[in-house]
């Protein structure tokens, strides 16, 4: 259990399993089989994509309750892309549902593509040749406020949480690289099959929605440590991030911190979906990289080599911080960023989000210095007890002076596609034609 | 005379090319691409008395009569600029932007149209535009001698309703084309137009065989016409930044299907 292969062999299994069963990854809890027991696993989606066991083959479910690409392992390469819906009414709004779950369903199963007269312009751009593998590609809709607000007949269907982004204190937002009425979140294990996926969705839907923003990211790919386990992914901060995500392989779990159930207040056709926040926050390395390695320690509140909390340094990222020992803060400083983030108190359960990160390297500024950050990306079943919580609570920390929030949305994502007859966003044009 | 020297041309072509079905198209061709070489010639004619009118009028130091010349003139290039394009060193002479030049604006290879838009706009002035002015008219002479003598490509002007809406969307829709006078909107009537001419000649080529993709280009055409209306002041359109965010993506999915759909126009006409 403790040998890194046996790791391996357990991710294998585990996306052959969803592959074979066509199960989204909610129904297997408790039901892994093989070399490791679930519950001796902890799976965060945050956890870094393990190195060399990625494989042009590696597929992800599109079908089942929810949407792929929320609570499945995060590959080493994802995107996000804000577009504007032309759609006027019910009827156009399908079209356009329809017309992306017909990519959908072809580029995360692969399979050759079409070969059409040479005089034509061609039906596949070729990037990834002439028979695109499913390479762990996964492509989750989620639909901003304005996408509602804009339409008297869709307006009355909004959840209840979804808001256009709000501007919170330390944020110098973009407009360019901000809200939209639909956003695509496009992972895989490589950049080229994001980039392909993305082209392909552009190309067939040109006439019902316009390309707004995007921004991709990566995450590095780590060799499990000695005891088995996958680590957390650095940041460009350089700090493990994502450490105190919760178990994304536990259903009850999901259920409760990331799906919207019947019982929650939303409109009932937004069952099965999730709250998706999606924030460009630019780093200002130059100015980390020289601060004080201790300041750096405390402004985050964790180890930077391991990613220890800092009440108990010769341990890992995954042990749990005892702030009740250490109510002045002599250990982690109360205004540490994972400390104000989650005060690990009961209370504080009812914030917690998944969080699903990308790390982004975009150019050089104007003052010539590097534009480097996160392209966050959370989900949770309540956006005000989730993000927009936790977000106030980290109003004014001493993070701040080197992160600068630019760009970004809100989003609802879809509930998912339940089979090969279904299409994303069914129930909700259900809905709208039904009021 | 134009016509039949065109016809001799394009028979000679469709001799050369091989495969059955190209040959054929090219035969079909002859027609529509005389027809396009004399819209194409009238476009020209027009565009060189547009622009001597235009160019004395910057000589001249009539600031307001030049600006108010200034968009109605460029309406024949934009036309025709599948053609005009084909001569490179020309296009760039005539239409190329500040930003194909390392110091913008400031830069004094930075010539042609909008070059003195430059001046008239920001600067509100003539001043040193006099040599701008000749260029601009000796070359736009030029262009009016090199496409009388030319042959016209099929692939160049069935490809060339396509190239005009890939123009506009690449960087036409952003509204930088016409960034100090934001004249856009007639830029968009003359490609938009000449794109239509383009698909109306060979419309009777594929009215049959292709009766559902010329409804969609149609629909696309009609809407740019609807939203255009809506933008009409005079002979010619209201400034670009009146554009409504909503319009401007209703114009923007129309040029991206257009652009897509008449992409196929060469493989359905049979030209590779």
């Amino acid at each position: 259990m403790r040998d890194p292969k046996n790791l391996l062999r357990s991710s294998y299994s585990f996306n052959r399993r969803r592959l074979l069963t066509g199960f989204g990854a909610t129904a297997l809890g408790g039901s892994l089989s093989g070399v490791v027991r679930a519950e001796t696993l902890h799976h965060s989606v945050a956890d870094a994509p393990v190195a060399n066991a990625a494989s042009p083959e590696d597929s992800v479910p599109h079908l089942g309750l929810h949407q792929a690409g929320v609570v499945n392992a995060r590959p080493a390469n994802g995107m996000v892309a804000s577009f504007d819906v032309l759609a006027r009414d019910a009827d156009e709004l399908e079209a356009l549902f329809r017309t992306l779950t017909a990519r959908i369903a072809f580029l995360t199963v692969g399979g050759p593509v079409p070969m059409l007269d040479p005089k034509l312009p061609p039906a596949d751009s070729g990037l990834l040749g002439p028979v695109v593998r499913p390479d762990n590609l996964t492509i989750t809709l989620s639909l901003g406020a304005s996408l509602f607000d804009d339409r008297p007949w869709l307006a009355p269907l909004k959840p209840k949480h979804l808001t256009r982004m709000t501007r919170f204190p330390n944020d110098a937002l973009d407009a360019d690289i901000c809200h939209g009425d639909l956003s695509i979140q496009i992972c895989a294990n490589t950049q080229d099959t994001t980039i392909h996926a993305l082209r392909d969705i552009i190309k067939a839907s040109s006439r019902q929605m316009i390309l707004k923003w995007k921004q991709e990211g990566n995450v590095p790919v780590i060799t499990p440590g000695p005891d088995g386990r996958a680590e957390s992914a650095r940041n460009f901060l350089g700090f493990r991030d994502g450490s105190a995500n919760p178990d994304s392989s536990d259903a009850a779990e999901m259920d409760r911190v990331v799906w919207v159930g019947p019982d929650e207040g939303e409109p009932a056709w937004a069952t099965g979906g999730s709250y998706q926040v999606v924030r460009i926050i630019r780093n200002f390395v130059e100015r980390w990289d020289r601060t004080p390695f201790g300041e750096q320690e405390r402004i985050m509140g964790r180890a930077k080599m391991t990613g220890a909390p800092l009440d108990r340094r010769e341990g890992s990222e995954f042990d749990v911080p005892d702030y009740a020992s250490d109510p002045e803060g002599k250990a982690t400083p109360m205004d540490a960023h994972i400390r104000l983030a989650n005060a690990r108190d009961e209370a504080s359960r009812a914030n917690i989000i998944l969080r699903r990160p990308f790390n982004y390297s975009n150019g050089v500024t104007r003052s010539g210095q590097l534009d480097q950050g996160l392209l966050f990306i959370c989900y949770q079943a309540n956006l005000e007890q989730g993000f927009i919580t936790v977000q106030r609570k980290l109003n004014g920390e001493p993070l701040e002076e080197y992160i600068k929030p630019v760009g970004g949305g809100f989003f609802y994502t879809l509930p998912g596609i339940r089979d090969a007859s279904d299409y994303v966003g069914s129930s909700l044009i259900a809905a709208a034609r039904g009021a | 005379m134009r016509i039949s020297g065109l016809v001799g041309a394009s028979a000679l072509a469709l001799v050369l090319s091989s495969g059955a079905f190209a040959q054929e198209a090219s035969l079909d061709l002859v027609e529509p691409i005389a027809e396009y070489k004399i819209y194409v010639s009238e476009k020209v004619a027009k565009l060189v008395e547009d622009t001597t009118a235009f160019t004395a009028a910057v000589k001249a130091g009539e600031v307001d009569k030049a600006k108010a010349l200034f968009a109605p003139t460029r309406l024949s290039y934009e036309a025709i600029e599948p053609i005009a394009e084909l001569f490179s060193d020309l296009d760039v002479s005539i239409d190329s932007r500040a930003d194909d030049y390392e110091k913008a604006e400031a830069d004094p290879e930075f010539p042609g149209f909008h070059r003195i838009e430059y001046g008239l706009w920001e600067k509100n002035s003539a001043e040193g535009l006099a040599p701008v002015a000749d260029k601009l008219l000796a070359d736009v002479k030029e262009l009016e001698g090199r496409i009388a003598s030319l042959t016209f490509p099929p692939e160049k002007v069935v490809g060339g309703a396509a190239v005009l809406m890939e123009e506009v969307a690449a960087t036409k829709i952003s509204g930088e084309e016409d960034r100090y006078s934001h004249t856009d909107l007639w830029d968009f009537r003359g490609n938009f137009d000449g794109a239509r001419k383009i698909v109306d000649l060979v419309r009777p080529l594929i009215a049959e065989k292709e009766a559902d993709f010329l409804k969609t280009v149609d629909a696309n055409f009609a809407t740019v016409d609807t939203t255009l209306a809506k933008y009409k002041d005079g002979e010619g359109y209201v400034t670009y930044d009146k554009l409504t965010e909503d319009d401007r993506k209703v114009l923007a999915a129309a040029v991206n299907t257009l652009a897509e759909d008449l992409s196929t126009l060469r493989g359905k006409l049979g030209l590779d």
